[in-house]
Order: C-alpha cells, then structure tokens, then sequence
C-alpha cells in the first residue's frame, strides 16, 4: 500500500465534497450528539444525587458505575440487540437498525462516563459552596444547579469524554445500527467497513475527521477553561 | 429592640465517640452581640454550624421569635432570617457583584429591586474597587468583605460568624472590625466565634466561653454576661 497516495486520495475525497462520505460524518454527528442530548441533563442530575444524597447502597451504586465504565461496547450492543430484536421484550417498537436503536445504545454508554465523573466532580467541589448556597437561602434544587456551576469544568470534562467514548464506538453501533449506508452508517462502522474491503481512503479520511472531533472537543473544553485549561 | 431571640434546650453532638457539643441551654436576645471564645475544638464552629441548620445535632426544644423550629429540618422562613458566614468565605466563580445579590436572586426579587441594595451593600464594605476583581484573585480579608456585605444586604436577624478576623493581616483586620462593629450596632443578633481580643472586648459584646463543647453560662439562662464598656 502506498502511504502517500492513500492519503492524498483520502483528503481529496474529504474535501471533494463526497455525498457519501459527508452523510456518513452527519449521521455520526447526529446520533451521538442527540444521544448526549438525552442522556446528559439525566446524568448529571444522577451524579449530583449519588455525590451528594445519603442512602443505603450508595457507595454500592457509584462502584456499579465506575465498574461501567469499562464495559465493552459490543456487549451493551448485544443486549440491545436481544431487546429490540422481534423476539425481544421491544420487538414490536421495530427499532432494531434504525438511528434511534443507535442513540439508545449511545445513551446506555454516555450514561456510566457521564454519572462517574460528575460524581468525582461534585465530590471534589468544595463543600463550602453548597453550604453558602444553603445558607444564603437557595433552594435545595438552587444549590445544586449553583455547586453543578462551581464544578461545571468537572461536569464538562464529563460531558466531552462521554461525546468522544460514542461517537467513536463501533461494537454497539454495528449491531443494532446495521451499518446500513445512508441509514445507520457512521464513521466508525464505515471505516471498519472501507478498510475490510481495501478502500483505505475513505477510512483515513473519516479517520482524520474523528480525529479533527476528538481533538476540537479537547480543544474546547481547553478553552472553556480559560486560561487554567491552556497552561 | 430586645426581647428573645432564639432559645435552645439541649445541643448535643459527637463525632464517633468524641462529644465536641453539650450545651444545656442557649438564649440569643434580638439586637444582641455575643462573641464565643474558647480553645481551638471547644466547639464554636460545630455550635454555629448547628444553629445554620448545616450540621446535624441532637437538638431540644428550640424557637426562633417565639416559634418553635426544628433545627433539624430548618425551614425555609427560618433561613431567610439567620445567615452563616464561613472562617475562609467561599466566594462563588462569578462577579463580586452577583455573589452579593446571590441571596437576593435566591429570594426571588428582581432585578430592579437588587440593584440598589446591592450597591448599598458594596458601599456599606468600602469594595467598589473590587468589582472587575475575579473572586478568587481577592485576598482574604477582602473576600471577608465581600462575604459579609453578601450576608448584610439580606438583612437577617441574626448573624452567625465563623472567626471573621482570623488569618487577616493587620490593614484586613481593621477594616473586617469596621464593618463587625457595625453589624453589632445594627439591630440584628450578632453570634461570632473569635480569639481577637479587640472583637471580644467590644462594648456591649456578651461573652459565651465554651469548654470541651459547653457553654460556660454567667448568669443562667442568659447565658453570658455583657462585658463592661471601657
């Protein structure tokens, strides 16, 4: 294979405005940004109770979500698959190789990154915040929304890793999405697919396009950091 | 004004098997300055913690004006009338100006009505000049001040200070005292913990000593005895 010319094709086709390469990009966008839509405000809400509420079996539930978050890709996409498949529980909603079968999956693994590190963060804030907020007479839905505030690099460093981990998973993806072209073909399952068949082009070039997103949502939350994030 | 403030019957606290609070009894008169002093872990801190409704203790019988609360589940109406203030102040990553009108938004007044007190809040702490200063680039006794100008501009009727003088370099010291001596002169209950004897000597000042979490009581249920003015 020659290196050179490979990647010459790859970034001629990126920017030749490729309709089939383009699509493949806006459906991985879509899906994982709707995904990050929903599970977000639920996940951030979740580790802010588990940080903060005491219960029995708490301790119990933030190792259950640490432990989550190495869990592999392929095995949620597999249990989702037995779900949605015509025999599975949620056979009839027919969502087996369809986008949202994919933003499901996306959500069900955004949603461990996303309580485990929001829970690190509002731990790690500094109880005098929730305790002024308190005391200066916010509500208690205030003062959560006021410590969330205080600790927002936290809960965006969990956010932007929890957008990195699913727009580049491809075990979930592949099995409930199908990796149907112009349908539930994104840039992992299309670069799996383009480099099995030789076409080394198009698998760079949405290489390069998952490493441009990668690294410009790093580059943001640099960013939102100010001058702290840039040092 | 006078007239009773807050009573309390029994205030007991331990970490594990250590008792840090054991105070009998706690009578706090409306308009009235009291300065706690004592050892370090006498048990100050825990005590006003425990009046701010932000530790849990075992608690008796308690009123606050003449009706009677749970420390426990402090309500809301009873938060809106007693402030804490913190030894170090936290100060939230925002404006100076909107960390003052934080307690202001939280109470639901708009914008129109806040502006004013605000800035009558900003001028009662002499920090005008701090304004464009991000919170925490303010040293400490500033961030002192602007604590307190936070807790004053919602006028509760009873202040909770945690050793606001501690850690300040002499020129702080002075100024956070200006605006302590104030606060004591204004018509709401002061309660600060402090080892600063220019805080504990002021006129008027009541002294509550604490020892291995009592209150070491003067004259009964009033608790402490007004230190004569010099």
């Amino acid at each position: 294979m020659d290196w050179l010319s490979t990647t010459h094709d790859a970034f001629a086709l990126l920017f030749s405005g490729d309709r089939e390469l383009w699509q493949i990009i806006l459906i991985s966008l879509r899906v994982s940004l709707i995904a990050m839509l929903i599970a977000s405000p639920a996940a951030v809400a979740i580790g802010y109770f588990l940080a903060t509420a005491s219960f029995p079996g708490r301790r119990f539930l933030i190792v259950v979500t640490q432990g989550l978050l190495a869990s592999p890709t392929v095995v949620v996409g597999l249990i989702l698959y037995l779900l949605l498949s015509r025999q599975g529980i949620f056979g009839s909603l027919k969502l087996l190789f369809t986008q949202e079968a994919m933003i499901i999956g996306q959500v069900l693994i955004a949603l461990p990154v996303l309580v485990a590190f929001t829970v690190s963060a509002v731990q790690g804030a500094d109880p005098r915040a929730r305790e002024t907020a308190i005391s200066l007479g916010a509500t208690p839905l205030r003062s959560a929304w006021t410590t969330l505030i205080e600790v927002r690099f936290g809960v965006m460093a969990a956010v932007f890793n929890a957008f990195g981990r699913i727009v580049s998973e491809i075990g979930c993806s592949l099995m409930v999405g199908g990796n149907i072209a112009g349908v539930t073909r994104n840039i992992p399952t299309a670069i799996a697919l383009e480099t099995s068949k030789g076409e080394f082009a198009q698998g760079i070039a949405l290489g390069f396009v998952l490493l441009i997103v990668a690294l410009g949502v790093n580059f943001a939350l640099a960013f939102a950091q100010g001058e702290g994030g840039m040092k | 004004m006078s007239g009773v403030l807050l009573t309390v019957e029994t205030l007991r606290k331990a970490f594990g098997s250590r008792r840090v609070l054991d105070a009998a009894q706690l009578r706090i008169d409306a308009g009235e300055s009291y300065v706690l002093t004592g050892e370090n872990g006498s048990g100050k801190t825990t005590l006003l913690r425990v009046l701010a409704g932000l530790e849990n203790a075992e608690v008796g019988a308690c009123s606050f004006d003449g009706r009677k609360v749970d420390l426990g589940l402090y309500p809301d109406w009873l938060r809106q009338e007693v402030i804490y203030v913190h030894q170090h102040p936290y100060l939230f990553r925002t404006s100076v100006t909107d960390n003052i009108a934080y307690g202001l938004k939280a109470r639901g007044l708009s914008a129109a009505v806040r502006e004013p007190l605000v800035r009558e809040a900003i001028a009662w702490a002499g920090i005008g000049h701090l304004l464009d200063v991000p919170p925490h680039k303010l040293s400490g006794g500033e961030k002192q001040r602007v604590a307190l100008a936070r807790a004053r501009v919602l006028k509760p009727r009873l202040f909770l200070l945690d050793e606001p003088t501690a850690n300040l370099d002499a020129e702080a010291r002075q100024q956070t005292m200006a605006l302590i001596r104030d606060l004591c002169d204004a018509n709401s209950a002061v309660v600060l913990s402090c080892h600063d004897r220019e805080i504990i000597e002021l006129p008027h000042m009541h002294r509550l000593h604490m020892e291995n979490g009592r209150i070491d009581s003067q004259n009964g249920l009033n608790a402490a005895a007004p230190i004569p003015v010099k």
